[in-house]
């Protein structure tokens, strides 16, 4: 994972220099300098390549000037496009264009701050890697690059600026960590701990195992957890960033099944490793209160983890099973498999109990419906709150973790009648992302709420602008941007 | 038959058709021994069955539930405060009344302070009723019944009532350049052929698109045996654009408009097309083919090219059974909503929640599109596995619109009810779409 550094703007001594052109415009800056200094053969083989500085366009130029290994120009398409959010995706692109050098050099001489901030946050985000497991990969197969430096002419201004993205990115990788590590490392006792990592950012970090939860009637949670070996766990942690008295908090809900073989409806073996990305909404909600409190965000958060592992054995909770869920709603189990939703009825009343929130978003890989419906660029969003929905579908946009809003109604709510229980935990396949939103809106006792089905944008089987394959962290940035732009200060 | 005041179309129709109710509006009593009135209980007097009239999810339904409630009685009466109420009741009553059976045709006498008003207010409302009830005509016919052919023929008897009609079999087809649908409709013994429905009026028309797939077996990627009997109401949303131009008609609407019917049978056969073709379509783009199940958004891309060459109109919406992806996506309660075009959208979503026909929103994003790029032609025309095929099936369609504003609806999950509602009964035709498309018709 590079470090980002930034330098006073003038041409590196060593590594690639990496610019930045817009169609039809012309070399300036540093890239003008190195032009100068290499006698023009920058721009003579610019021309040669067809380089136009078109979206998605780049361009290596090798040795162009004693010291310098590589020029890489990135083309950024109509010089307006450039927004800050859209800088991001720039950043992405170049870093697998500089990852195999040992020094690289961003020019920003020309760029706004916000925008160079942001190019670098989205280069660190792509350059993430998950090394941990890899023990036999040959040194020239990793990624040399350690730092990567921008040159931009106001650095105190760029240090000051890059503090909060830094630590946002940290919240990141604490999530995509989370939520590659292998099932039998990354246990709810195991997560739980992780948890712990907090306190060193100032969060008050309380854990509860089975024998409170049973005390307060998790019956729900405590279901899914008996067929494992290993106790489930509920994590709280809250950052009290603000000393405002007499405002409630916000509550951010996370499901963390460690692993979900289904349960006793236990799931076809194709894919079933995936699985290990079922707690992705606890991940995020972890990686984001690091994100929150990295940053001081001045805000009284509160984020909460429902931590399980659904196994099938012979203490197992079975298909027709009625359990208690800590509201007092009685849940049929019609399919074990649905596990996720019975995790969050516990941890949404306790959160409402509790902190009495003025608003909850939960988030989890809830249904495989969502990907049939939305495939993997939007999460599924269901909300209750058209004012809040407004908001978390804006901060998608700007973050480019998307969501879709989804429909919610009486008429779905009927689909989940039990004959033996309030209700049963899955209605037929016909919107099965709605019911189960509508499932989860039965324990939230009319609060504003969002509900985001991330099972389609948690993991990524390609390489995303801002991401490499695999966990993604989705949630940590959009979380954040929403608490920045509407719920701090 | 009693006099009333009727729309004289309406008898017509309520004569010569099995389930078409007989209205009229009255302000006396018509002597009916099944009653229905807002206050009234369930039960019955000594004239016979009594029922409350609950109008909280609107008089529509009211009138639907009330008309199933009493319909074993010979002569029926409800009793309607205002007139609104009365003309909504009615449209109620008339489309809860459909049956697939050759029922003799029910009674219905309203009682109602102004019955002039309420005939007045029923003749606005009675085209979209006339359109839905054609839409359950052809969907619930078996598909031995309804061939390409026959239901060609039906369409033809829409003359009667004023639309032009005029068709395209499969040799002229193939000769101007229909790939997509001839592949698709070249397997059965009947078929394919595109219908234009014509109804003149002012500016340029809207254009809708109906797929009109008479029976789905999926082709050389053929279906599962369960539930495929389902596959005779794939033509619905070709059912839906001729429901809606009837209403036009009817209604001698002041709006142009043209319905563009794609009629086939994907059939599996000795001739069918196959999974790995690639086909040349009307508008030049190749299509490589994935499976052949995903055949609806083949016809519709040659019939929304053909409409807008063609006709070169204001908008273009398409209606289709498209994909069971969106009804995973939105279950039996909404239509899915795609399209190109912020106000077009708005339209329609507005259309949808005048008639009580409700639609949602649903995106295409650079993903979808991007999922789409073939190896060997244009464009693929879906995946394989668990996919969101419906926004797929929307980004595939979106290539054959260029900048002509669009919506398509996919109605998959929304042309038979799922379980008893107030308008239609259960694993009946709801004739979804009709009413919907002409009231955003009526609206521009």
């Amino acid at each position: 994972m590079p470090e980002i550094s930034f330098v006073k703007a003038g041409l590196p001594k060593a590594g690639a220099l990496v610019v930045l052109m817009a169609e039809g415009g012309e070399a300036s800056g540093l890239h003008a300098e190195l032009d100068a200094a290499s006698g023009g053969l920058v721009s003579r083989a610019l021309e040669a390549a067809a380089f136009k500085g078109r979206k998605g366009q780049s361009c290596t130029v090798w040795a162009p000037a004693p010291g310098i290994t590589k020029l890489v120009a990135v083309g950024i398409g109509v010089a307006a496009s450039l927004t800050p959010d859209a800088a991001e995706a720039v950043g992405g692109a170049i870093w697998p264009l500089v990852s195999g050098e040992t020094e690289a050099t961003i020019a920003a001489d020309g760029l706004e701050m916000p925008v160079a901030i942001r190019v670098a946050l989205g280069a660190r985000l792509r350059g993430y890697r998950f090394d941990l497991y890899r023990t036999m990969e040959k040194p020239e197969d990793k990624p040399k690059l350690a730092k990567l430096a921008v040159a931009i002419p106001d650095l105190a201004g760029a240090r000051a600026a890059w503090g909060p993205f830094k630590a946002v990115a940290d919240g990141v990788f604490m999530a995509r960590d989370l939520v590659s590590e292998p099932p039998n490392v990354l246990h709810p006792v195991e997560m739980a701990e992780r948890c712990k990592a907090l306190e060193k950012l100032g969060v008050t970090v309380e854990i509860l195992g089975p024998k409170e939860m049973r005390k307060l009637g998790f019956g729900a949670l405590l279901g899914v957890a008996m067929g494992s070996a290993i106790e489930g766990r509920m994590v709280a942690m809250r950052w009290q960033g603000t000393k405002k008295k007499g405002q409630k908090p916000i509550c951010f809900i996370g499901k963390g099944v460690t692993f979900d073989t289904g349960g006793i409806s236990i799931k076809s073996a194709g894919g079933m490793e995936d699985m290990k990305w079922d707690m992705a909404g606890a991940g995020c909600v972890i990686g984001l209160m690091a994100a929150l409190a990295g940053r001081k965000a001045r805000c009284d958060v509160v984020g909460l983890v429902g931590l399980v592992e659904n196994m099938p054995s012979g203490t197992a909770q079975r298909p027709g099973d009625v359990v208690k869920t800590a509201s007092g709603q009685t849940v049929e189990v019609i399919n074990t498999d649905a596990e996720g939703r019975l995790v969050l009825a516990d941890v949404i009343h306790y959160a409402i109990t509790k902190y009495d929130p003025r608003w909850m978003i939960d988030l989890a890989t809830l249904t495989g419906a969502i990907i049939v419906a939305l495939g993997h660029e939007h999460a599924g969003l269901f909300s209750n709150d058209d004012t809040l929905a407004g908001q978390v579908e804006a901060a998608g946009k700007s973050t480019g973790e998307l969501c879709w809003r989804l429909p919610l109604s009486d008429a779905y709510d009927k689909q989940i009648k039990s004959d033996i229980a309030d209700m049963k935990n899955v209605g037929t396949r016909a919107g099965g992302s709605i019911t189960a939103a509508q499932f989860i809106q039965r324990f939230v006792q009319g609060r504003p709420w969002v509900h985001l089905d991330i099972a389609g944008t948690a993991w990524a089987t390609k390489d995303m602008p801002t991401a490499p394959k695999g966990a993604t962290g989705y949630g940590v940035r959009l979380l954040d941007r929403l608490v920045a732009d509407h719920f701090e200060g | 038959m009693a006099c009333g005041c009727w729309t004289g179309w309406w008898r017509t129709i309520s004569r010569a058709e099995p389930g078409r109710l007989s209205v009229r509006f009255a302000a006396q009593d018509g002597g009916g021994a099944a009653r229905a009135a807002v206050g009234l209980r369930d039960g019955f007097d000594a004239r016979g069955q009594t029922l409350g009239l609950r109008l909280d999810d609107g008089p529509e339904a009211a009138g639907g539930l009330a008309w199933a409630a009493l319909r074993n009685s010979r002569a029926l009466q409800f009793e309607a405060p205002t007139s609104g109420i009365a003309a909504a009741l009615a449209c109620g009553a008339a489309l809860r009344a459909w049956s697939p059976l050759a029922m003799p045709p029910g009674q219905l006498h309203i009682v109602t302070p102004d019955p002039a008003e309420a005939e007045r207010l029923w003749s606005l409302a009675a085209p979209g009723v006339a359109g839905n009830l054609l839409v359950r005509d052809l969907v619930a016919e078996p598909a031995n019944r309804l061939t390409p052919a026959a239901f060609v023929e039906r369409l033809r008897g829409l003359t009667a009532h004023g639309l032009r009609v005029s068709v395209r079999g499969p040799a002229r087809l193939a000769r101007e350049g229909f790939g997509l649908l001839s592949a698709v409709g070249r397997a059965a013994a009947s078929g394919p052929y595109l219908v234009t429905l014509h109804w003149p009026g002012e500016g340029r028309p809207v254009a809708l698109v109906g797929k009109g797939l008479c029976f789905d077996t999926g082709g050389i990627s053929i279906k599962p045996a369960k539930g495929m009997e389902a596959m005779r109401a794939d033509m619905a949303g070709a059912a839906a654009c001729a429901g809606a131009m009837l209403a036009l008609a009817l209604g001698r609407a002041p709006q142009a408009a043209v319905a563009i019917l794609a009629i086939a049978e994907n059939a599996t056969g000795a001739d069918s097309y196959r999974p790995g073709d690639v086909l040349r379509s009307l508008s030049g783009r190749t299509v490589e083919v994935i499976d052949t199940d995903a055949e609806g958004r083949l016809v519709l891309a040659d019939a929304l090219h053909h409409a807008i060459t063609r006709h070169r109109p204001a908008c273009v919406v398409d209606a289709a059974t498209l994909t069971g992806s969106i009804v995973t996506a939105l279950g039996h309660h909404h239509g899915g909503l795609f399209g190109n075009d912020d106000a077009l959208r708005d339209g329609l979503l507005a259309a949808g929640k005048r008639v009580g026909e409700p639609l949602w929103p649903m995106p295409i994003g650079i993903r979808h599109r991007k999922d789409l790029d073939s190896d060997i032609a244009d464009l693929r025309h879906c995946l394989h596995g668990r996919q969101p095929d419906a926004c797929h099936a929307a980004a595939f369609l979106r290539e054959f619109v260029g900048d002509t504003p669009w919506a398509h609806l996919d109605i998959a999950g929304m042309d038979l009810a799922e379980e008893d509602t107030p308008l239609a009964a259960k694993n009946m035709p709801t004739g979804y779409g009709a009413r919907l498309l002409e009231a955003f018709i009526r609206a521009r």
